[in-house]
């Protein structure tokens, strides 16, 4: 697909195809839409059947002619008006001038250069026979053209060495190209004479064979003047030249038969020059640049070399038994990282798992003690029942026990008034055949003992004795 | 014996190459010093022949060539 193009990148394309294809054109038609403002432009269409061709015939261009502008014939009752002035609607005229574009309208347009009112000049006639002829000849085409060597160091230029043309193209040619030979051969460029002499020089620098290029240059001038590169002898010597023809008639229109038939035509003699050599600075300028790249490519090539030697030693250095020892020390040292770092992952992993087992032993244990004591305590509560039944019982029992423990204490009835006799060595004295005058006797009291010796001894009768142990 | 001296664009033939061959970057050190200083050269040469550029103009008559000058001011 192609590229999208602006208004103006196209109209402009359009311009450029349109001028670039009709520089200089001859039209016949019939004068319509005609308009003369007061500007002094004159505005018409040239029509034909249903085809308009839309034209503008500036003031600048509206020329009183001294000659017939197509037969170069001159007039002898003095110029006549312009047909910019005469022309009328309907009138059939032929008009030159190039085609151009009127962007603001969109339309293309014929800027006229001049006008003659119908009835082909003779020039014309002839000119366009020849033109035919010898475009079937194949005297144009375009591809025997030669290129035209560039900047070249011989060339020879066929003009009038007085004429304005060669002095346009030296001036042009002298700030450029790198200092050529430049040979003049002399002819005349007009007149009768003009035809064959110019034959004769393109014939002379095709038998020298010196030149690179041929130069055939003219100022400019009417159609009369230029009508000797229009002759077929010129036209043939240039077709025959050897050497590559570069034409330039100065001239503001049309073609030459000359032109037509050169292998490449300039606009003007100094278009020659300008054509054939750069401008000088150009060539500096190229120099410049070529030694800023090689200045640029130097200091990239020392830049590469002095990274590789960078590079080199870098890799020198790391392959030194040093660094060998540095980097093998560096290798234990991160083993041995490893290898703690892996020791102590482990330890943690083990402490959580005896932290886990610690905490389900504990929490076991104390689940059974839970159970025991529940256990324990379900027990207990049987107990207590049968506790409060026996202890009640026991109680009782202990207490008349106690009762009748306390009834045979046998200091308990000392507090009530009885004494009782020990001897000597404290034995009690139950009977008084266990004594005898003159033995210890102690009597014991409820606080304290009497002591004394046993005086006389007395047995009592039965029923003493019976009261006494019926009162304990 | 004298070389003769190397035409503009012989010198512009053989900077062009410098350059490129030191774009490739492939020569040895003392080759690219040694074309550099000779790219330095021939771009200083190229100056000096611009400089001095001047095209010779020669007016062909029947007797042979003679230096040729325009006229100032006359047209044909």
């Amino acid at each position: 697909m192609s590229a999208i193009l602006s208004v103006r990148q196209i109209t402009e394309q359009v311009r450029q195809a349109v001028e670039g294809r009709f520089p200089y054109v001859w039209v016949r038609g019939e004068v319509t839409n005609l308009s003369r403002p007061s500007s002094g432009h004159v505005y018409f269409s040239l029509k034909e059947g249903d085809d308009l061709l839309n034209c503008v015939w500036f003031r600048g261009q509206q020329r009183d002619e001294a000659f017939d502008p197509l037969t170069g014939e001159v007039w002898e009752d003095g110029p006549r008006p312009s047909l910019a002035r005469s022309m009328e609607n309907g009138q059939t005229v032929v008009c030159a001038g190039r085609l151009t574009v009127y962007g603001a309208r969109g339309q293309y347009q014929m800027i006229v250069d001049l006008g003659q009112a119908e009835g082909l000049g003779l020039w014309h006639q002839e000119f366009e026979a020849l033109k035919r002829r010898l475009a079937a000849e194949g005297l144009f085409d375009t591809a025997r053209k030669r290129p035209i060597p560039q900047n070249p160091h011989r060339v020879v230029v066929i003009t009038a060495p007085r004429g304005a043309a060669v002095r346009d193209f030296i001036r042009i040619s002298s700030t450029r190209g790198l200092g050529a030979e430049i040979r003049i051969l002399p002819v005349p460029v007009q007149g009768e004479e003009a035809p064959p002499r110019i034959v004769e020089a393109l014939e002379r620098a095709g038998r020298e064979a010196w030149a690179e290029v041929v130069v055939l240059i003219r100022g400019g001038g009417s159609v009369q003047d230029l009508w000797a590169f229009n002759d077929e002898r010129v036209a043939r010597a240039v077709y025959r030249c050897p050497i590559p023809v570069l034409a330039g008639i100065g001239h503001e229109i049309d073609h030459s038969i000359t032109d037509f038939t050169a292998d490449f035509s300039a606009a003007t003699p100094s278009h020659t020059a300008q054509l054939l050599w750069q401008e000088r600075h150009v060539f500096v300028q190229h120099v410049d640049g070529l030694e800023t790249a090689l200045q640029q490519a130097f200091s990239r090539r020392t830049g590469m070399l002095a990274l590789r030697l960078e590079h080199a030693s870098r890799a020198l250095a790391l392959l030194s038994p040093q660094e060998r020892l540095r980097r093998q020390s560096e290798r234990l040292h991160e083993a041995v990282r490893r290898m703690d770092a892996a020791a102590g992952a482990a330890l943690v992993r083990r402490s959580g798992l005896v932290e886990g087992l610690v905490l389900r032993l504990t929490g076991a244990g104390e689940a059974r003690l839970q159970r025991a004591e529940r256990t324990a305590e379900r027990a207990g509560e049987k107990l207590t029942p049968l506790r409060r039944t026996l202890g009640l019982a026991e109680e009782q029992r202990l207490a008349r026990m106690e009762l009748r423990l306390q009834a045979l204490d046998p200091f308990e009835p000392l507090r009530r008034g009885y004494a009782m006799a020990c001897d000597e060595h404290g034995a009690i004295l139950r009977s008084v055949s266990q004594t005898a005058p003159g033995r210890g006797l102690a009597v014991l009291m409820a606080d304290g003992r009497i002591l004394g010796t046993v005086t006389g001894v007395e047995p009592a009768s039965r029923n003493d004795t019976q009261n006494d142990a019926s009162q304990d | 014996m004298k070389k003769k001296e190397p035409t503009f664009e012989e010198r512009l033939a053989r900077l062009q190459d410098i350059v490129a061959t030191l774009e490739k970057g492939e020569s040895p050190l003392e080759e690219s010093v040694t074309l550099y200083k000779e790219g330095l050269a021939h771009a200083a040469a190229c100056r000096r022949q611009l400089e001095k550029a001047r095209h010779d103009i020669r007016l062909c008559t029947e007797e042979g060539t003679e230096p040729f000058s325009p006229a100032e001011g006359e047209e044909e």
